[in-house]
C-alpha cells in the first residue's frame, strides 16, 4: 500500500510532468505536491494543477514573491 | 510588448478560452463536423510506413485522441486552451496556449492539430515551438479552415447588419489562404512541407442549428475588433432569411517534418557527377551562347 496522501490538485502522470516545462521560459520545472502547483524559479511564476490538470497558462499563474 | 516582431492580436485569446470552456460539456453535439475533419486529417497518417508513439493532441475536443489511441499510440497528450475542454478529448489533459507551448524539446513525434491553430494570433511562432517540441523525424498533420469557409453566413451578416445599422463589424473569422500555409510551414524550419486543399462537407437543417454548432465547438466570435454591442434584434433573422444551408468549407492541410538526416533533400549545386547534356544526349551551351 502507497501510504503517501495524492499530490494537492490532483494526480498528475508523471510521464507528463518530465515533458512539461514553463512556457515563458522554456525552463525546467518543480513539482510542489504539497500545494499542487509546478514552479518556475526562472519566470517566478507558480502554475495551478487542478482536478489532475496542469494549467500551464501565464496569466494563470501565481507570482512568487 | 511593442516590438517590431510582436504580431498583430487579431483574436482574443482569453475571450476563447471562456468560449471553449462553456462549450466542452456539449462538445459532442458538434462530433460529427470534428470526426469528420479529423479522419481526413489523420488519413494522412496512413500514408506513412512510421510508427509513432508519443503523440500530442492539439485542441482535438474529443475527435483526435481517441482515433490515435485506435491506431496503437500508446502515449497522447491531449492539450486545449480549456481545461474542461482538454479533459474530454481523450488523452492525458493538458491546458495550454499554442502561443506558449510548455513542452520541453523533442518531447513528441507526432503533433496532430485538426481544426486547432485557426484562432492563434502568431502562427509562425506557433509553428516554430511546435517543431522544436517534436523529435527529429517526428510529423507535425494540421488542419485549419481556409479562406472560402462560412463565406455565405460572413456574406449574409454583412448585408444584414449594413441594412439594419448602416455599417458591418468583422462577425466571422479570416481564415488563411493554402499558398501562405506551405511558405509558413518553410520558415519555421519544416523539412518536406505539404500544404494541401480538401474539402469538408456541411449540412444544416436550420440557420440556428448551425450557430449552435459554432457554439458547441466554441467557435463563435473571439476577434479582437468584434462589435461589443448587443446586435440589432432584425440582424440574425434577416440574415438567415435565405442563408445556403449546404456549404462545402476549404479544409487546409499542413504537412511537414522535423529535419533528420534521412530525409531526401535537394542536391548541393555543382555536385553532379554527369553532364545533363550528356544524359538529355545534347550538346552544351554556355550560359552567354545562343542556343541552335
Amino acid at each position: 500500500m502507497n501510504q503517501t496522501p495524492p499530490p494537492a490538485g490532483g494526480a498528475v502522470d508523471p510521464q507528463l510532468l518530465e515533458i512539461l516545462v514553463c512556457p515563458v521560459t522554456k525552463k525546467p520545472l518543480r513539482y510542489d505536491r504539497d500545494r499542487g502547483e509546478l514552479i518556475s524559479d526562472a519566470a517566478g511564476l507558480a502554475y495551478p494543477v487542478r482536478d489532475g490538470i496542469p494549467i500551464m497558462l501565464p496569466d494563470q499563474a501565481r507570482k512568487l514573491p | 510588448m511593442n516590438s517590431v516582431e510582436a504580431a498583430p492580436e487579431i483574436f482574443d485569446r482569453t475571450l476563447l478560452a471562456r468560449r471553449r470552456a462553456r462549450a466542452a460539456p456539449r462538445v459532442h453535439e458538434v462530433a460529427p463536423i470534428l470526426d469528420a475533419a479529423a479522419e481526413i486529417l489523420l488519413d494522412r497518417l496512413d500514408d506513412t510506413t512510421r510508427r509513432f508513439t508519443r503523440a500530442l493532441d492539439l485542441g482535438g475536443r474529443g475527435a483526435v485522441a481517441p482515433r490515435l489511441a485506435a491506431r496503437g499510440i500508446p502515449f497522447i497528450v491531449s492539450m486545449d486552451l480549456a481545461a474542461p475542454m482538454a479533459a474530454r478529448a481523450g488523452g492525458m489533459p493538458l491546458a495550454a496556449d499554442e502561443e506558449w507551448l510548455p513542452f520541453a524539446p523533442h518531447s513528441f513525434d507526432l503533433i496532430v492539430a485538426s481544426l486547432s491553430l485557426h484562432m492563434v494570433n502568431d502562427l509562425p511562432g506557433a509553428l516554430v515551438q511546435l517543431r522544436q517540441a517534436l523529435a527529429p523525424d517526428g510529423l507535425f498533420l494540421a488542419s485549419l479552415p481556409g479562406l472560402g469557409t462560412l463565406q455565405p453566413l460572413r456574406e449574409a451578416l454583412a448585408a444584414a447588419e449594413s441594412e439594419t445599422r448602416g455599417g458591418i463589424s468583422p462577425r466571422v473569422s479570416p481564415f488563411p489562404e493554402l499558398r501562405d500555409l506551405a511558405s509558413l510551414l518553410q520558415r519555421a524550419g519544416f523539412a518536406l512541407p505539404v500544404a494541401d486543399q480538401d474539402r469538408l462537407s456541411l449540412e444544416w437543417r436550420h440557420p440556428m442549428a448551425l450557430v449552435a454548432d459554432l457554439r458547441a465547438a466554441g467557435e463563435t466570435n473571439a476577434i479582437r475588433a468584434r462589435d461589443p454591442r448587443t446586435p440589432p434584434r432584425a440582424l440574425f433573422p434577416r440574415a438567415f432569411a435565405g442563408l445556403p444551408l449546404r456549404h462545402d468549407a476549404p479544409l487546409l492541410v499542413m504537412t511537414g517534418w522535423a529535419p533528420h538526416d534521412s530525409q531526401q533533400k535537394p542536391a548541393r549545386p555543382g555536385s553532379a557527377t554527369t553532364r545533363l547534356a550528356d544524359a538529355l544526349g545534347t550538346t552544351e551551351h554556355k550560359a552567354g551562347d545562343r542556343a541552335g
